[in-house]
């Protein structure tokens, strides 16, 4: 019993890299321009969907399909989240109702293409290599969940020395706290939330090409996806790169645990029931500090 | 002075007409064709969820993702309690509406979160009601659903299970929601909810019990969407989980109450009529799977174009052509 | 009619308002000064329900009202206005006033409205929208009227000559001196003028860093050492 729960930790551990990096990129687009990006999951999802492109495209069997997909998934997202970008930055009035509803109308658009290009079926990788079991101690996991976990763990030091060295990241975190005073000091806003914007597309490229390695995918779940990284965010509380590893952590601790301990058709309950107990105990999150007030 | 607080309702002709024209002509006009009337009732009951969705925007200042939640709950709600309790379709019609108002209760906590964040949260529980109604098998039958739901029964020799029942009862529900929004938001509660959208302290500080009044308008919300759903059960007599609580119950609404005009009572119900017959006349023509997609565009096009809604950019501009 | 017992407000590690104990009777007409950041307009978001003192007591008519959420407190009988004008925007003066009356008092009496709109000269103006049509002057007096709506036993008038030029000036001060006689309200007022604080109250509480440093007439308060002190940091007046 012990080493089943000490699996799912381990498990869940390693998931959680990849829901970080998902929550990461709606907090940044929501940090600059103060919106809530609802198609964000649809975003990860579409990188899943060119990772089984680029896969199926190179053939059955092959191992490293996924990893080539990468580049490819980083181009296709990126191009996505700059024209969602584009969308979102022409409404000028009642901006934070009127951004709610045009994302979520970007969702369904992108939910229906992927139905429309790939199908209902659910998909998941067929590279033998990466589904390969690698075992570290007593622990077993997929090899590519733990490749992923490295990467998504080098993404995130690297975004956190993005934002606190470099000039981008600097101007994303001025804008992020006070969008007029950066301005006066000569940020360009636009042009920082288009940043951002990018930003939030390659770390979504990536958590989706994971999500492909390690997972299963159907057009559907790009909705899950945008709620398990609400999720998060409401975990983690405001403003911190480490709380939204913890918080994704726990969130996919949570799931595995339900998984094991009870079915894995309960996994999503897991997400929200935590999500209830943070809100009810704990409206600041865990890690973070004053919440808006409702 | 006196037009502050009166019935609310501009009762001027085109609304008369229209109501005669929806008792009196529709259903001699087109009630032998099953098809038209089929997707009128079906445009209704889409009517009926947008004018929930819009009223708890306006008056509750909150946007929601989640009223597939409400309908879904309301829909096995009903269909339950006739199925396994025998309970009277009419008596159950309402009581899906308790049901969903229970959800909506379950929603509570997240009305004190802003915005973005409720809008998420709303949507996180329409996630999970589905996710109860295909787990909980024992009493929603899982994800074979329920089905022989029974219909509408004859009422006065009148057999309301037919396409032209259902029609009548759900004109009848729309018009009874969309005068008792008209009420609402005429009353002294509308004009505090009008202005707690933008300063809702300053209620608070002359005594206006804020909480209270949002937490009302979710539940008045839910009830209406729940009554749908449950009308919508027993007239099609099958429930299962992907139906019941699928995500189309949100975009479609959603669609038609800004095609219409949300910030106005007709212009959901409108905009439902209009939408729902381009859906299944145009968009499925073209597009079997995937034909959302172009609800999708639509939505996406008319927020950047004229949040406020198509029809109100169109009688402006015929108003300055005409 | 207000007591307030050892009432401290902190925020983090910022005593915003230290120990403070003080009644206020239904016939009173308090002035409360203190210099910028004494903790005034923190010591009424205590009392009107913003914020719930970290400790201490408060209590209103001899109910216990520290838990008391901020609608319930107006309901009570506690009125407030803001330093910065804080009206229902998206309605009407006169909506502004309804509203007020209808939730702060449970019915609505149009000719109190109706007074409460002259009282205030705001009459001709009971069909503007207050967010785009007021200036300051009336924002400011629609902020003593949204409070007098809601039949209030004790009113807090946050800085309500703040902003405003010799003319309205006057009007107000002829106003709040016939507040107290005409609506038979206790008054605690927050100003800085030291002459409007002399003229308008017989009875003022001097806050310093927090702490309630003085409690008197106008006259002894005003000559207390620690008053002066705390004012100009000299230990005597030069005038």
């Amino acid at each position: 019993m012990t080493e089943l729960i000490l699996q799912a930790l381990y498990s869940g551990l390693l998931q959680g890299g990849s829901y970080a990096l998902i929550a990461l990129g709606l907090a940044l687009v929501f940090g600059t321009m103060k919106v809530i990006n609802l198609a964000h999951g649809e975003l990860v999802l579409l990188a899943a969907y060119v990772a089984y492109a680029v896969e199926s495209g190179l053939g059955l069997g092959s191992g490293f399909g996924p990893i080539f997909a990468i580049p490819i998934a980083l181009v296709v997202v990126c191009i996505a989240a700059v024209s969602v970008y584009f969308v979102v930055s022409r409404i000028k009035i009642d901006r934070e109702i009127n951004s709610l509803i045009l994302t979520y109308g970007i969702g369904v658009i992108l939910t229906n293409l992927i139905l429309l290009v790939w199908h209902a079926d659910v998909r998941s990788t067929n590279s033998t290599w990466l589904q390969e079991a690698f075992v570290v101690g007593p622990f077993y996991s997929m090899r590519s969940e733990l490749i992923f976990f490295g990467v998504s763990v080098a993404l995130m030091g690297a975004l956190w020395w993005w934002l606190a060295r470099s000039w981008y990241g600097r101007a994303v975190r001025a804008v992020s706290s006070n969008r007029d005073a950066a301005e006066l000091m000569g940020i360009d806003p636009g042009r920082t939330e288009l940043v951002s914007f990018i930003v939030a597309g390659v770390l979504a490229a990536f958590a989706g090409v994971a999500l492909f390695s390690y997972g299963v995918i159907q057009p559907a779940y790009g909705g899950a996806l945008t709620v398990k990284a609400f999720i998060i965010t409401v975990l983690a509380g405001v403003g911190s790169i480490p709380g939204v590893l913890l918080g994704a952590v726990l969130l996919g601790v949570a799931e595995a645990l339900t998984v094991t301990l009870a079915s894995s058709a309960l996994q999503e309950l897991a997400g929200m029931t935590l999500f209830l107990l943070v809100l009810f105990v704990m409206p600041n999150g865990l890690f973070g500090a004053a919440r808006r007030r409702g | 002075m006196s037009g502050a607080i009166n019935a609310g309702i501009k009762i001027n002709k085109t609304l008369v007409a229209l109501i005669v024209a929806g008792y009196a002509v529709v259903p001699f006009a087109l009630g032998a064709n099953n098809y038209i009337m089929s997707m009128i009732v079906a445009a209704l009951v889409i009517g009926g969820v947008a004018l929930s969705w819009a009223l708890l925007g306006n008056l509750g200042g909150m946007v929601s993702f989640g009223h597939s939640a409400f309908f879904g709950v309301g829909a096995y709600v009903s269909a339950l309690v006739t199925v396994k309790l025998g309970v009277p379709v009419l008596l159950a019609l309402p009581l899906g509406g308790v049901g969903a108002v229970l959800a909506s209760i379950v929603m509570m906590p997240v009305l004190r979160l802003r915005g973005p964040y409720f809008a998420l949260a709303i949507l996180a529980y329409a996630h999970i009601f589905r996710i109860l109604a295909t787990e909980w098998s024992s009493v929603t039958g899982g994800s074979g659903g329920v089905s022989g739901i029974p219909g509408f029964p004859t009422v006065f020799g009148f057999d309301f299970g037919t396409k032209m029942g259902a029609y009548l009862i759900a004109l009848t529900l729309v018009l009874v929601f969309a005068f008792a929004y008209a009420r609402i938001r005429a009353s002294y509660y509308g004009i505090a909810l009008r202005a707690m959208h933008d300063s809702e302290d300053a209620t608070r500080v002359v005594g206006v019990n804020s909480t209270v009044l949002k937490a009302a308008m979710l539940m008045v919300s839910a009830f209406m969407a729940g009554v749908f759903g449950a009308l919508n059960a027993h007239y099609i007599n099958f429930l299962e989980p992907d139906y019941a609580f699928n995500a189309l119950w949100v975009t479609l609404p959603v669609v038609a109450a800004i095609f219409g005009g949300y910030r106005t009572i007709s212009g959901p119900v409108i905009g439902a009529l209009v939408v729902y017959m381009a859906d299944q006349l145009v968009f499925k023509a073209l597009m079997p799977t995937g034909h959302q997609l172009v609800l999708g565009v639509l939505l996406v096009m008319m927020i950047v174009f004229s949040p406020s809604g198509l029809m109100p950019l169109l009688k402006k501009w015929t108003a300055r052509h005409a | 009619m207000l007591e307030l017992e050892n009432v401290s407000v902190r925020f983090g590690g910022l005593t915003a308002v230290n120990d403070v104990s003080l009644k206020i009777g239904s016939h009173d007409v308090i002035g409360l000064v203190g210099s910028n950041g004494a903790g005034k307009t923190t010591l009424f978001n205590a009392i009107s329900g913003l914020v719930r003192p970290s400790t201490g007591r408060i209590r209103f008519d001899g109910r216990d009202i520290l838990r008391a959420p901020m609608y319930l407190r107006a309901r009570l009988g506690i009125g407030r206005t803001f330093q910065v004008p804080q009206p229902m925007h998206e309605l009407t003066v006169r909506e502004n006033l309804l509203v007020a009356q209808r939730f702060g008092t449970g019915r609505v009496d149009h000719k109190k409205i109706d007074d409460i709109l002259a009282f205030t000269s705001l009459a001709d103006k009971a069909n503007r929208h207050a967010a785009t049509e007021l200036a300051l002057t009336e924002l400011k007096a629609l902020e003593v009227a949204k409070a007098l709506a809601t039949d209030p036993q004790l009113l807090l008038l946050d800085e309500v000559l703040a902003g405003l030029e010799t003319s309205g000036k006057r009007r107000f001060m002829g106003m709040l001196r016939e507040l107290h006689t005409r609506f038979g309200v206790g008054i605690v007022m927050i100003e800085h003028d030291i002459e409007t604080i002399t003229a308008l109250c017989p009875r003022v509480a001097v806050l310093n860093f927090g702490q309630l440093i003085a409690d008197g007439t106008p006259d002894a308060v005003f000559r207390d050492p620690a008053v002066i002190k705390s004012y100009t940091g000299a230990d005597h007046a030069d005038t």
